[in-house]
């Protein structure tokens, strides 16, 4: 039967090429859609690798065309730091975790060079305040004062990709095309510690190779704004945050300040990131709603374009259940040579490691996307099937 | 056949065991067939009580529009009489399954219809295979061989792999008659056989059906309007307006 059913669609390719496509298209959107979630439901459970809870982001800005001088702005981290409530503050980049805010750069080691790193400024106190997880060497210290070269953490991943296998601890690194001449020191990065991977993006991406190098003093002399991380006790709310804006000012009256708690800046960038997410469901949702109807449709005028078919198959032996199994069948089939088509499609994404992802969510996006295909196709030949394998063979005869 | 017998003895008025032979094949009793539609209501057969016996050759004749071909139909188990009742080999066939109804179809009955009804999709030998799909256990290889032997038979050989849209009037008429002869069933059921095809061929159509009924003993119910043809039959059933008129 499975045959004869092949012989029937084949000699009814041109019929069929329509309901192909339309199940060819509707595997490729269905593919992309579960392809963005499933990637983005797989980051959201892994582990972001530090602590957003309890930590505060306090910016000081000097005012416009202003220097900061380390001075002051030593003062306002100890005051702080001082406070009842605050148990660290690190001051760092302005890129800090879940705002619009990246500096990335690429890194050679060897000859060889990083995959495209997420750079964050850090002071001595940046992985007690984030709670970042230390899995090689340790956090820089006032120890490293006196080294010839930068100190630098890196992540877990960035780590795998630079040195493999072999040691990292003491290593040193530049950035890409150190160019030529002798390297500042400063621009030669000494790895002092590893942690893990970390997602500071949104909690639905991936995790990034990242570097934190440790602040000098000079650093700071061109800054007009400070971020400093502050690391609170559970339980700390307004009044702590107005406290610390009064801190500031007592330090000099030029400077403004503003806190913000980093929950809300990842909550306010989740929403951010699930609005295309969600647009794109809807949208993908509504292409397959349209689809079902018109597969349904032509599937409908196939079924009463073929009544004198099924008549004949009826009184040739054919059950009703058979007529229903038959049309259900034919649209397996069909479905069978979108879906292959599709899957020649999207298997190109895993072989030619498009978007840098791993295989696995390409992978499952496939399977997903043909699960649904199927299901949905079945749904939409379910009721015509039913109805051909009610049509009695006299009647069914008649009409021609 | 007696696989299926067996499997639905559950239905009334068994035949006795051995005595089948003489039992008539199909037995119309007081069949009325109504149609109705929105408009009008016709009575296509009115009391019709006709029994064909195992291995006959009947013709049914009549004027266009008697109900030959409701009373066809209703022989086929196509359709349901309005009142009455069908026998098949002394079994009512009114409380028949939906899976009995098409078995009993599927391997008793050939029927040729009066317009073909071919499938216009699948070749020629592929639509004479179409009763074989439904049987059971038969595999591919002896489907296309008898599919090619009824071909044969009609003398289409040479055309298997044309599709009915390829074919004339005539030849298609000889591929409905191969798909009827391709299950090897006990009774034909031809509804104008010949009526599109040539005196020529029509003569070997008939000399073919003639062949069947004599040599294997195929209970053969025809309808025709060739008084030759009839003749040659065993008997004439005659209808004028839904009655049964000798
Ligand atoms: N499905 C139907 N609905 C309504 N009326 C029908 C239907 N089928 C047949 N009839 C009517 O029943 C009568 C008998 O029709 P039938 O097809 O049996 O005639 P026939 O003897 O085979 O005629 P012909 O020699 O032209 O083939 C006709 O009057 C026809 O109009
Ligand atoms: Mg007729």
């Amino acid at each position: 039967m499975l045959r004869h059913l092949f012989t029937l669609i084949w000699n009814r390719k041109r019929a069929n090429l329509l309901l192909i496509s339309e199940v060819f298209f509707s595997f490729v959107v269905l593919f992309g859609v579960g392809a963005v979630l499933i990637t983005a439901a797989k980051n959201y459970l892994a582990p972001h690798g530090f602590n957003y809870e309890q930590v505060w982001r306090l910016e000081v800005r000097a005012g416009q065309n202003l220097k900061m001088p380390r001075a002051e702005l030593d003062d306002v981290l100890r005051q702080v730091k001082a406070l009842p409530g605050v148990r660290t503050v690190a001051l760092t980049s302005g890129n800090t975790p879940f705002i619009f805010n990246t500096n990335n750069s690429v890194f050679e080691y060897e000859g060889k060079k990083s995959p495209q790193a997420n750079v964050y400024d850090a002071d001595d106190h940046y992985g007690e305040a984030m709670q970042l997880h230390l899995r090689e060497g340790r956090w820089f210290a006032p120890s490293d004062d006196g080294s010839n070269h930068r100190p630098v953490v890196i992540s877990q991943d960035l780590r795998e990709s630079m040195f493999g296998n072999g040691p990292a601890l003491g290593k040193i690194f530049t950035w890409e095309n150190p160019g030529k001449g002798p390297a500042k020191p400063e621009d030669e990065f000494l790895v002092t510690g590893v942690v893990d991977a970390v997602r500071m993006e949104s909690d639905f991406s991936a995790a990034i190779p990242s570097v934190w190098k440790r602040l000098i003093p000079y650093d700071t002399t061109h800054w007009e704004t400070a971020n400093v991380l502050v690391r609170v006790a559970p339980g700390s709310g307004g009044e702590l945050q107005e406290k610390i804006a009064r801190t500031v000012a007592g330090v000099t009256r030029q400077w403004t300040s503003q806190v913000r708690v980093m929950d809300n800046e990842r909550l306010h960038r989740r929403l951010y990131t699930l609005v295309p997410v969600v647009g794109l469901c809807i949208m993908g949702l509504f292409l397959i709603i349209n689809v079902a109807l018109g597969l349904f449709g032509v599937l409908w005028y196939n079924i009463s374009q073929r009544r004198a078919e099924i008549g004949l198959r009826r009184a040739m032996g054919a059950t009703g259940a058979g007529i229903g199994w038959q049309f259900l069948g034919e649209m397996m089939v069909v479905t069978t040579f979108g879906v292959l088509l599709g899957t020649l499609l999207a298997a190109q994404f895993p072989l030619l490691n498009a978007f840098d992802l791993p295989a696995q969510p390409y992978l499952l996006a496939i399977g997903a996307a043909a699960a649904a295909v199927y299901f949905i196709t079945a749904l939409c030949a379910w009721q015509p099937s039913r109805l051909a394998a009610a049509i009695q063979p006299a009647v069914a005869l008649r009409e021609e | 056949m007696e696989n299926l017998l067996a499997t639905s003895s559950h239905t009334r008025s068994q035949p006795l065991n051995g005595a089948t032979d003489a039992l008539p094949v199909l037995r119309l009793t007081n069949i009325e067939k109504v149609y109705q539609t929105k408009t009008i209501e016709t009575v296509a057969l009115n009391q019709v009580n006709l029994t064909i016996n195992r291995g006959e050759f009947v013709s049914v004749m009549g004027p266009s529009g008697c109900g030959k071909s409701t009373l066809l139909s209703l022989m086929g188990l196509l359709d349901e009489p309005t009142r009455g009742t069908i026998e098949v080999d002394g079994r009512t066939v009114q409380s028949y399954s939906d899976r009995e109804l098409a078995n009993l179809r599927n391997l008793k009955i050939g029927f040729v219809f009066q317009s073909y009804h071919l499938i216009n999709d699948l070749s020629v030998v592929d639509n004479v295979e179409v009763p074989l799909l439904y049987r059971k256990g038969m595999g591919g290889k002896e489907r296309r061989q008898r599919a090619l032997d009824a071909l044969d038979k009609v003398g289409l050989s040479a055309r298997t792999g044309h599709f009915p849209g390829q074919l004339s009037g005539g030849q298609r008429q000889r591929v409905a008659i191969a798909r009827a002869l391709a299950g090897g069933p006990e009774i034909i059921l031809a509804d104008e056989p010949t009526g599109n095809l040539d005196s020529v061929m029509g003569e070997e159509i008939m000399d073919l059906l003639l062949g069947l009924n004599r040599q294997d003993g195929v209970t053969i119910v025809m309808v025709t309007h060739d008084e030759q043809q009839a003749l040659k039959t065993q008997r004439v059933v005659r209808f004028f307006d839904g009655s049964q008129v000798g």
